[in-house]
């Protein structure tokens, strides 16, 4: 089941993401981003690499979309799709992840995602956890 | 999440609205949206207006924070979007108002090539058009550079490509700043940006750009077509695309830092996308420099994507492309952020403009133009969508006057990527657009469904209004027999 779902925006996508944990939004996050930029070929050979990630920033909504900007520029670089996220600590302003990812011919792709944007962004903590809105650029 | 917008706007004429300063506290000038009653209705619909008045509270912004009739709600700034901002009045530059793909522009070739001669050939050349350049997500291609020659890239702009074999001085000659905007400091790049960039010169992208044989079906101005050497039934190709993920990474790492400008320098902007810094400043010369070179880089990207087009139609018709007459008309850029002079208030000054989704459109005798345009005014290409039209047009006097010398960049989007998706069956749309004679070639089938005829305003309205009020003026219409989708 997708824990996520799309907003509706004129020229971009956005999406509303839930976690019961920040480190649990953190990873919903990026594998919503993923699950729209590509779909795993099924007859594909697994082949997983972990890509060590540390971010700083100034605050929690700027080290969110750090993170999402940095697993994309990671997968353009290092040509792989990411599909599962340890996320080892997190606070507001700092985090330590490993991203494990695909070589990205194992997988068809469906939507470039040039980043995430600070546009209409909203990450909130309410009664069953975290939940973000985010608009991606594509 | 999409509501109507219910700010309050004042008809100035049939093509021009303003959202006055009162709108909110904080704007520094109104906002004015080019645009007529039919194209309001739909603006209404998103959160674009809003948009122009948070454009609105950038230090420094001069006389309005205006909008093009293709205005769509984008991130930051909106789609359709341009703001000059005064350096010397604490004007600020926003890579928000450049965005990710910078440099994302068109270049128009056209061909002595008639509707008679490829009308059997359209498959084939779609075909081969699709094999040869390479599109898609994250599309690498053949033309593969190492850091040395990327810096060049970034320095040279279309020249490097010229320079490679891959096209003529008369190129450059009709491509926006000769191909290379001047400026460029390679040492704003990060290794992420070079990494990036690499192995993507000659490549198209996915979303919204692509290739296209079209046909010219309509003639407006027949003095500047016979100049041009255009005429009904005439083969024209369009290519629109950018900078690739060297542009995004420049975007990336400059909002980043930009961000933090917002404390550093006291600027109060109502969207966190809006970040941005004095143009005067060390972070935001940084980012011109790091922009200028990215923007060179799309130059030199759609040069390589004419050279394989050009390569195509060399092998389809056996002959050579300057056999073809497949001459440039012009490449223009409508993500970009430039240096330029203008008159405000009686005094010349050099004001930062801003186009996002906006097209420069400088008029007759202005001294950016090359000798073979400046009696004309500039050639500005106007991308519609995959099942109607595009256009040629040239900039004016006017635009220069009201618009910091700019115009619309396309048709605009109507509905989301999603809403399409949603509504749109692809074997009805492929079948609608092949009884209208055009074939399409994608990557991957949900950019057909998310690029759809209905998913765009009309082309014809938006350049409707920039005719009409004058801020450019129709040349020749175009229609699509060929796309190629990344």
């Amino acid at each position: 089941m997708k824990n996520y779902e799309f907003i509706e925006h004129t020229a971009d996508i956005g999406i509303k993401v839930k976690g019961t944990t920040l480190k649990a939004l953190f990873h919903n996050s990026a594998s919503a981003m993923f699950n729209i930029i590509a779909k795993k070929r099924r007859a594909a050979k697994t082949f997983e690499k972990p890509i060590e990630i540390k971010q700083e920033a100034d605050n929690l909504d700027e080290l969110f979309i750090n993170w999402l900007n940095e697993l994309l520029s990671l997968s353009a670089t290092k040509e792989l799709i990411f599909s599962d996220f340890k996320i080892q600590s997190l606070t507001e302003k700092k985090l330590q992840a490993v991203a494990i990812g695909s070589p990205v011919n194992e997988f068809e792709l469906n939507t470039e995602i040039k980043a995430a944007t600070y546009h209409a962004l909203k990450i909130n903590k309410g009664k069953f956890g975290w939940q973000a809105e985010v608009i991606f650029d594509v | 999440m999409s509501e109507i917008w219910s700010g309050k706007i004042e008809k100035i004429d049939d093509y021009r609205w303003r959202i006055p300063k009162s709108h909110k506290p904080g704007m520094r000038v109104p906002g004015i949206i080019y645009a007529d009653e039919k194209l309001l209705k739909d603006i209404y619909q998103d959160k674009a207006m809003e948009q122009v008045a948070n454009v609105a509270f950038l230090p420094g912004i001069v006389n309005a924070s205006l909008a093009m009739p293709d205005i769509h709600w984008g991130y930051g700034f909106c789609i359709g979007g341009v703001a000059a901002t005064d350096p010397e009045n604490e004007g600020v530059i926003s890579p928000g108002g450049v965005g990710f793909d910078i440099n994302c522009g068109v270049r128009l070739l056209k061909t002595n090539l008639q509707f008679e001669d490829v009308k059997d050939h359209i498959k084939d050349l779609v075909y081969a058009l699709f094999s040869d350049v390479p599109a898609g997500v994250g599309s690498k291609g053949d033309i593969k550079v190492g850091a040395k020659e990327e810096k060049e890239i970034l320095l040279k702009g279309a020249r490097w490509a010229v320079e490679q074999g891959f096209g003529t001085e008369e190129d450059l000659e009709c491509t926006e700043e000769y191909g290379a905007i001047q400026g460029a400091d390679p040492q704003t790049v990060s290794d992420r940006a070079y990494e990036r960039g690499k192995a993507q010169s000659g490549t198209l992208g996915s979303g919204n750009h692509f290739l296209e044989i079209q046909v010219i079906d309509q003639l407006y101005e027949r003095d500047a077509c016979d100049t041009l050497g255009l005429d009904l039934g005439q083969i024209m190709v369009m290519i629109h695309s950018g900078s690739r993920g060297l542009g995004y990474q420049v975007c990336e790492d400059y909002t980043r830092s930009m961000v933090r400008c917002l404390d550093k320098y006291h600027i109060n902007v109502p969207d966190r996308q809006l970040a941005c810094a004095p143009v005067n400043s060390s972070e935001g010369k940084a980012y011109l420099a790091a922009m200028k070179c990215a923007a060179n880089y799309a130059w030199s990207n759609r040069q390589c994507l004419m050279y394989l087009t050009r390569r195509v139609f060399e092998r389809i018709f056996a002959s050579s492309w300057q056999k073809l007459g497949m001459q440039l008309i012009y490449d223009v850029a409508h993500n970009i952020a430039k240096m330029e002079k203008y008159t405000v208030a009686g005094k010349e000054k050099v004001l930062c403009v801003h186009r996002k989704g906006a097209t420069r459109a400088f008029g007759p005798g202005h001294p950016a133009l090359p000798d073979r345009y400046k009696k004309m005014g500039q050639p500005v290409i106007i991308p519609g969508d995959m099942g109607r039209n595009s256009y040629l047009l040239l900039g004016t006097k006017k635009a220069e006057e009201e618009t910091f010398g700019s115009t619309c960049h396309g048709a605009g989007r109507l509905k989301s990527r999603t809403a399409a998706t949603r509504s749109i069956d692809i074997n009805v749309l492929l079948k609608d657009l092949e009884v209208k004679g055009i074939i399409v070639k994608a990557s991957g089938g949900a950019t057909i469904l998310e690029e759809a005829p209905q998913a765009y305003k009309d082309v014809n309205d938006v350049v409707n209004v920039v005719h009409n009020a004058g801020i450019s003026k129709r040349v020749c219409r175009m229609k699509p027999l060929g796309v190629i989708k990344g």
